[in-house]
């Protein structure tokens, strides 16, 4: 099972839309047994990045752990969210 | 969430960001919804975490901060007669004209879940956040988040 880390800036509001919008796309795509999701804010994370396979986030992190993270905010404006969801894919059949 | 008529305000005419902030803050404050100090601490927020949503054809701002500046769960809105320059979430200084504004006062967001969503939803179709900028009463606000699950 792959750990799913989503954050947000004080890991309130937005992540927790996120968290919706990604669980019902594991539902739909029978993902559900493969990923775990936690929800947290970005400074509570920063040290840890590496406990988990896929990062989403809607909030800037910084440079040194730019690279193993994915841009969530396409689930909040709907823009981009299809390449956003192969990126995860990827990350899940890794 | 129904959202309350004295918590909505049309075509505001104000000319900052931190305008918009005040005044939706103080309308929560009055009715004692949030704690002394929400504003600053939603400003504060702001500036670290923006909350400047890029969605089309309007900019969308979603300000908020910690639930334990918040008494009661409710969320205030505003349309702005001229937008004003939001900061974008998740992008380094990239500002966004914001035209409409929800600010969240949520003490524990999981519980708004399904509001949260709707709103989400309705900032994904240009032809309902079109509708939203156009709102003219607290009941037509009330009536689009609604029928838009």
């Amino acid at each position: 099972m792959k750990k799913l880390l989503i954050i947000c800036g004080t890991g309130i509001a937005t992540s927790t839309v996120v968290k919706g919008k990604v669980e019902e796309w594991l539902k739909e795509n029978n993902l559900t047994q493969d990923v775990k999701i936690y929800q947290s804010k970005v400074s509570d994370e920063i040290n840890r990045i590496d406990e988990y396979d896929i990062v989403l986030s809607t909030t800037l992190v910084p440079d040194n752990i730019k690279d193993r993270v994915i841009d969530g905010i396409p689930l909040l404006t709907g823009i981009g969210i299809d390449p956003m969801f192969e990126k995860v894919l990827a990350e899940i059949k890794r | 969430m129904e959202i309350e008529k004295e918590l909505v305000a049309i075509e505001l005419e104000i000319d900052s960001k931190e305008s918009v902030l005040a005044f939706l803050g103080s309308r929560l404050l009055e009715k004692a919804y949030v704690k002394e100090g929400f504003v600053e601490s939603v400003l504060k927020r702001e500036e670290t975490f923006p909350t400047g949503l890029p969605t089309i054809p309007f900019g969308i701002a979603i300000p908020h901060t910690d639930g334990d500046m918040v008494n009661e769960s409710k969320i205030a809105f505003a349309t702005l007669k001229n937008p004003v320059k939001f900061l974008a979430m998740g992008q380094s200084g990239e500002l966004i004209d914001i035209k409409v504004v929800f600010m969240l006062a949520l003490k524990e967001p999981a519980a708004q879940l399904a509001t949260l969503q709707k709103l989400v939803g309705l900032f994904q179709n240009p032809e309902t956040v079109s509708k939203l900028a156009a709102i003219t009463s607290a009941e037509e606000l009330n009536d689009l988040i609604n029928i838009k699950a």
